[in-house]
């Protein structure tokens, strides 16, 4: 009843059933399923009651990584439960047979699978999704395969059978223990290099309003930590925020990260005590540590009085888009500024032009203790992104100020990439302009006595919103300014083709929008078990800001 | 929500993905070619199936799971899987384990051949071990063994490690599915575990409680303190099972009581003046110590990384806290909009329910319901949604970003983002009607536009609007009415005409319609049909008006003038009515309609001709043409699944996709128990302290019918109805009885027994009568039952 899974399904990008795994009762094959589901129009909702099958059932699915996973119940259900549960078992599934999910490692490891999914969901209830826990019940058969894929070989990936495998398999096995004392953490954990890592990795979700102010800017951190320790280390990790003098460091902590979300293992007492002391016993590889999100907005909205001044957001790249340029109204101009001169970053950083942290893992130790060190924040993989309404029929002659741009027909979206490892300096404003081409029959000139009315800009405060017009116009300015408006039908058609909106996505290494920097890492000697005298574990830290698409901005 | 934030932390994952992609599809493009290819033969794999080699074994077992879930026929192998199900490797164990629980069904006289391998394995040394033979034995779709489970579970109960109490556990609702005549041992054996000392035995106890006897909270009592307890330290799953089987505990245990704040009115300096305490109105829920106890044990998990726990510790505060809980649990909720887009859809969903309750609580978060260029439409149609329920409790400066948010969006390109904008902009008028002014603005903005979509949509929302309060928009259709000039939409026109009209008859006496019917007439030919037809329509009512308001002159003169001038004063009055300018409009439009080309509009018009035609009689026309129009309402898109439970999938999909009664398995939300018929509150005191001792559930049993057996014996006293249930025991003794006899008895009796009684014994008599004839009829069906056994046996002897 709270959460009952009859059936597990995964399929590939085609469609072809990867796996079927029956729990409960009899739920119809995945053959009736798909057809039944691939019925249902596109975009399909996350949960679909598909009653026109036998025993009608609720199908959950999330997609990822190229495969469809579907979990059905003939039951009522909670909800988020079960898509929460095929996360888990995503999660699971990477853990076990390395991190790309693909269909073929599903189906050379079927053992494994199968394994896994009995143990962590019994008879339709799920009951063990801990991958430290399910470790130690069951066996990974290809641990040698699995390291060598790891490590990037491609000859000893599990695709090549269990076959080369066997001498791993007949180790004995380990001996359970009678009551596992942490339920996250597996026992026995070896390691003869003992490392720790810290990755904090945020996203940003910022829309501006045409006027190009912000109406909404946050940014969304995960905290990721891999525990490569023997033992059972006791482990304290301290955040800071910035701006915080010591008195109200707690008080910046906690403005900074919001609404957070941890990992079973963090000590919650200690959090609430002293804001940004996260304390914890770490199961033993990667996993998340915990979620947060930070308002990035200058000011709230939500007052009776308009903000006075324009509110500074720093970002290292923003964009804007003219439409309804030229002759005809037919042009748009999308203009693309980056900013590189990160705000809390060392002057050192910001003036060296050769950036060293340019390879995929730029870890600092914190043997120094300063987070001088840091390198310069490197701004890449810039792309903008520029959707068009579906009555365009293509956009033609697109000339970038640098990058290349191309409109892909299907999707009606622009894509502009600028690259950023030219050499030249990345500051700076780039532009792309273009002509729209709207459908062919869009030659119904008849109506053209009657005047365009401007769209007016009548509510008294949307000054902010849109910025340029006068916020408060009067009735009789309006109709009189309306019969004096020349823009024909003809340009509102094309103005109807123009894109509403723009976003860019990039990654910054090394900064992060939040700007929470981890203060230290700690292992507490006197709780920590099982780890040798003396073992000063490496530790390492990686700051990632990411924008898919993430920093929009309407056009009016 | 961990893998999204996988997703997230490797921006190369994508690249990854196609280098891998092309790597393995390289090889197994190679294994496909070469001779180590997937298949192998059917004697090989039973070769490889009957060695003695553990190492070939596995090999051989590992194939056929691959071919099990490749969806190849693997029954043939059944018989040599099976036999090594007494094989001492653990990891043979498991894969033989895993294929009888898929197959065990196909082929249940072999599977039971195994059964007796697996016992053996319950009194393995090895915990993991007998864990494993306890789960696959339940697993079995195989209802004979039911018994022979159900003494596996209860082996396991009593187990040393809490592994295998644990597989225990999860047995139980199996065991009820083989055979739900197994409930009263599994229920025996289920309120021994849920007072196990292990919080991740507790878990999956309450686990199969949900499954097989949600409603017996009795059993709950005792242990419903050491189950707040555990609540922090179980896993998210067994927390969601733990918060749901509190949630309709606490609707049925806890009263909900209130009380009225007392305020203290401090009134004078000196300490002879006594304070005055007096009681407001404000009313304040009080929770029971138990059920804040319940509460405050929920609080961490809102910091829990799984939405659904999430989702399910605000809606306990929902559905049993006070506002403050509600506040609190409100945040973590929209944290869950971080996760990937299906958590998002989900959790919007639960967002939306609970701020049609409590939209206040949700302004702070504004922000995170403006609308994204690659939202889905599931996601935008709720942000909107919710746009629209936090508008009114917004502050000033947030409305208007709120409009113009709601404003561009009604210039998309995509016509159910218009269609949705629009309406959403009226709703926002309708809830608050302060600013209506303003929604106003934005919508009469619109109707200009050349967006066809746009403009009809506007007008529609508008209409409905000023129809809901008519009396203050009058300067609404006179704007509407001077914007006639700047329409063109047809359907648009149409509209404004009809409500100019609507509007006529609202204030008779000060109004536009004839003006603008005059302007309307002298472009008839321009105009569309609909445009037209709204045109005669207008005329019709303008006449009919005018009639009606010169008739109620008429009267008045009449009255005075006497009886005598009647007919004269009429025919006065008729002419004049017929020289007045209305008339003249009236008879203009018709003549135009007239010969008009289209013959539905002729119609119409000849329609209202015959209605109108004698200026003395206005009451079918008024009935006809002024009749009061129904008022629509247009509530909040989510207001039809107000009252579905938070969390379930009910929610999610809708009643109109699932049916009234929701999915199987829904349960709405018990009411609260009244103040009074609650169980007791010591029932649950019984196990303060009692983590420690054994909990024995047979004694418990014991007293428990006891209980109910004296207060039974107590009620029958009270009821004067001894002598009937006595009848009815020695009854049940003596068999072989005739309704005669009875009917002999029960006469002695009402013999035997005061006059008052009289009408109790023929009661009794008539319950004697019913009661003898139901044992007669059972007696019938034993001899039947009989019957069918001796033919069984003729059968049985006829085969041997």
């Amino acid at each position: 009843m709270s959460v009952a899974v009859d059936a597990l399904y995964i399929f590939d990008d085609h469609h072809n059933c990867v796996l079927e795994h029956v729990y409960n009762g009899r739920p119809p094959s995945a053959q009736t399923l798909i057809s039944s589901f691939t019925s249902r129009p596109l975009p399909r909702p996350s949960i679909l009651q598909l009653s026109d099958l036998a025993p009608p059932v609720t199908a959950y699915s999330i997609s990822h990584a190229a495969l469809l996973l579907v979990a059905t119940s003939s039951k009522d259900a909670q909800s988020l439960a079960i898509l929460d549960f095929l996360y888990r078992l995503v999660d699971v599934f990477e853990d076990f047979l390395g991190c790309p999910l693909l269909a073929n490692k599903i189906e050379d490891n079927y053992e494994i699978v199968a394994q896994l999914l009995v143990e962590m969901c019994d008879g339709g209830t799920v009951c063990n999704t801990e991958p430290n826990a399910l470790r130690e019940s069951v066996e990974v058969s290809s641990v040698l395969g699995k390291l060598f894929t790891q490590v990037g070989l491609p000859g000893s990936s599990p695709a090549l059978g269990p076959a080369h495998n066997f001498s791993s398999t007949l180790r004995p096995t380990v001996t359970p223990t009678t009551g596992p004392a942490i339920p996250w953490r597996k026992s026995n954990v070896r390691h003869t290099s003992n490392e720790l890592y810290v990755d904090i990795v945020e996203s940003l979700a910022v829309v501006f309003a045409p006027s190009g102010r912000p109406l909404s800017a946050r940014s969304h951190g995960s905290i990721a930590f891999t525990a490569k320790i023997s033992g059972v280390p006791d482990l304290l990790l301290t955040l800071a925020a910035p701006g915080g003098t010591n008195s109200d460091k707690n008080s910046e902590i906690l403005r900074t990260v919001q609404l957070p979300v941890f990992h079973p293992c963090v000590r919650l007492a200690r959090w609430k005590d002293s804001p940004g002391e996260l304390s914890f016993v770490p199961p033993d590889g990667r996993f998340m540590l915990a979620g947060y999100e930070t308002d990035l907005m200058p000011s709230s909205l939500n007052t009776d009085q308009p903000p006075s001044k324009s509110d500074k957001l720093f970002l290292p790249a923003t964009v804007d888009l003219r439409p309804g340029l030229g002759a005809s109204g037919t042009e748009f101009e999308a203009r693309l500024t980056l900013n590189t001169n990160f705000p809390g970053v060392s002057s050192m950083g910001k003036s060296s032009t050769s950036r060293s942290g340019s390879g995929p893992i730029s870890s600092l130790s914190f043997g120094g203790g300063s987070s001088g060190h840091s390198h310069a924040p490197s701004l890449e993989a810039i792309m903008v992104t520029i959707p068009f309404p579906g009555d365009v029929r293509s956009v033609t002659e697109l000339k970038p100020s640098r990058g290349e741009a191309n409109f892909n027909t299907f999707d009606k979206v622009i894509e502009w990439k600028v690259p950023t490892k030219d050499g030249a300096s990345i500051n700076g404003v780039a532009t792309l302009t273009g002509t729209v081409a709207g459908p062919l029959a869009s030659a119904d000139a008849e109506d053209d006595q009657f005047e365009a009315a401007e769209v007016g800009k009548s509510n008294t405060m949307a000054g902010y919103y849109e910025d340029d017009t006068v916020a408060n116009r009067s009735e009789k300015q309006q109709t009189t300014v309306n019969g004096n408006n020349g823009a024909t039908k003809k340009a509102h058609a094309n103005r109807a083709l123009m894109p509403r909106s723009i976003a860019v996505s990039f990654n910054v290494k090394g900064w992060l929008a939040s700007g929470i920097k981890v203060d230290g890492l700690v292992v507490d000697v006197k709780k920590s078990k099982g780890l040798g005298d003396g073992v000063r574990p490496y530790k390492g830290v990686k700051y990632l800001t990411v924008s898919r698409q993430g920093v929009e901005r309407r056009v009016s | 929500m961990d893998s999204s934030w996988l997703q997230h932390a490797d921006p190369n994952q994508a690249r990854d993905l196609t280098v891998e992609a092309a790597q393995v599809l390289g090889i197994s493009r190679g294994l496909k070619g070469g001779s180590s290819g997937r298949t192998i033969s059917f004697t090989k794999l039973k070769a490889l199936l009957d060695s003695r080699s553990d190492r070939e074994l596995l090999e051989g077992l590992r194939r056929v799971i691959s071919m099990m879930y490749q969806n190849k026929p693997c029954l043939p192998y059944f018989s040599s899987v099976v036999k090594n199900v007494a094989n001492p490797n653990l990891e043979v164990k498991k894969l033989v384990y895993l294929y009888l629980l898929h197959y065990a069904e196909a082929d249940p006289d072999l599977a039971l051949l195994s059964v007796n391998a697996i016992q053996k394995s319950l009194t393995d040394q090895n915990p993991q071990v007998r864990a494993l033979a306890l789960r696959t034995m339940s697993g079995m779709r195989v209802p004979v063994i039911s018994q022979i489970v159900s003494l596996a579970i209860k082996r396991g109960v009593g187990d040393m490690s809490p592994h295998v109490r644990k597989a225990a556990a999860l047995a139980i609702p199996k065991c009820y599915s083989l055979d739900p005549n197994t409930l009263p041992q599994l229920l025996d054996y289920l309120s021994i575990l849920l007072g196990d000392r292990q919080y991740f035995v507790v878990g999956p106890a309450v686990q199969a409680f949900l499954e097989i006897c949600p409603d017996r909270i009795d059993l709950i009592h005792k242990h419903y303190r050491s189950l707040v307890k555990k609540l922090v330290d179980m896993d998210e799953w067994s927390q969601l099972a733990t918060l749901r089987l509190l949630l309709f505990y606490s609707r049925r245990c806890f009263p909900r009581r209130t009380r009225r704040v007392t305020k203290v009115n401090k009134k004078g300096f000196y300490e002879d003046e006594r304070d005055e305490t007096v009681e407001t109105n404000e009313v304040i829920q009080v929770l029971d110590p138990d059920l804040e106890l319940f509460l405050n044990a929920c609080r961490p998990l809102l910091r829990s990384r799984s939405s659904a726990v999430v989702t399910s510790v605000t809606s306990c505060f929902l559905y049993l806290g006070t506002p403050e809980y509600l506040e609190e649990g409100v945040g973590p909720l929209i944290g869950l909009l971080r996760g990937p887009p299906e958590v998002e859809e989900v959790a919007l969903c639960n967002i939306v329910l609970i701020s049609l309750s409590a939209p206040d609580l949700f302004v702070p978060y504004a922000s995170h319901f403006f609308l994204r260029a690659h939202d889905r439409p599931q996601v935008w149609r709720l942000k909107v949604e919710l746009l629209t329920v936090i508008f009114p409790h917004a502050a000033l400066h947030l409305k208007s970003i709120i409009l113009s948010e709601l404003e561009h969006f009604a210039h998309s390109s995509d016509i159910e983002l218009i269609r949705e904008s629009v309406r959403a902009i009226g709703r926002c008028a309708q809830s608050d009607p302060q600013n209506a002014h303003r929604c106003f603005r934005v919508l009469l903005n619109q109707i200009s536009s050349f967006d066809n979509i746009l403009v009809s949509e506007v007008l529609t929302v508008v209409r409905h609007l000023i129809q809901q309060e008519p009396a203050s928009h009058r300067k609404t259709v006179v704007r509407l009415a001077r914007n006639l000039d700047r329409t063109t939409s047809p359907e648009a026109r149409a509209t404004i005409i009809w409500l100019v009209g609507e509007f006529a008859s609202l204030d008779p006496d000060n109004n536009i319609a004839p003006d603008v019917l005059r302007i309307l007439a002298k472009g008839f030919a321009d105009e569309s049909e609909t445009a037209k037809q709204q045109i005669v329509l207008l005329a019709a009512k303008v006449y009919l008006l005018f009639l009606q308001r010169e008739g109620a002159h008429a009267s008045d003169e009449k009255d005075n003038a006497g009886e005598l001038q009647g007919g004269e004063a009429q025919s006065a009055q008729t002419s004049a009515i017929l020289d007045h300018r209305i008339s003249k409009l009236w008879n203009y439009i018709q003549l135009l309609a007239r010969y008009d080309v289209s013959y539905d509009l002729r119609d119409r018009a000849r329609l209202f001709k015959a209605l109108l035609a004698d200026p003395q009689s206005t009451q079918l026309a008024a009935l006809l043409l002024l009749a009061p129009k129904p008022v629509p309402h247009s509530p909040s898109p989510s207001e039809s699944r107000k009252g579905l439970v938070l969390g379930s999938t009910t929610l999610v999909l809708g009643k109109d996709v699932v049916g009234i009664l929701g999915l199987p398995g829904y349960q709405e939300l018990p009411a609260w128990v009244e103040d009074g018929h609650e169980p007791d509150p010591k029932l649950r005191d019984a196990a303060e302290g009692g983590e420690k001792e054994e909990y024995v559930p047979l004694n418990a049993r014991k007293t428990a019918t006891v209980a109910a057996s004296r207060r039974l014996d107590a009620a029958v006293k009270e009821q004067g109805l001894e002598k009937v249930v006595a009848a009815g025991s020695t009854r049940a003794h003596g068999k072989q009885r005739t309704l005669d006899d009875w009917l002999a008895e029960s006469e002695e009796e009402e013999e035997g027994s005061d006059e008052g009684e009289t009408e109790e014994g023929e009661s009794e008599e008539e319950e004697s009568e019913e009661e003898d004839s139901e044992e007669e009829s059972e007696e019938e069906e034993e001899e039947e039952e009989e019957e069918e056994e001796e033919e069984k046996a003729m059968r049985k002897g006829l085969m041997s």
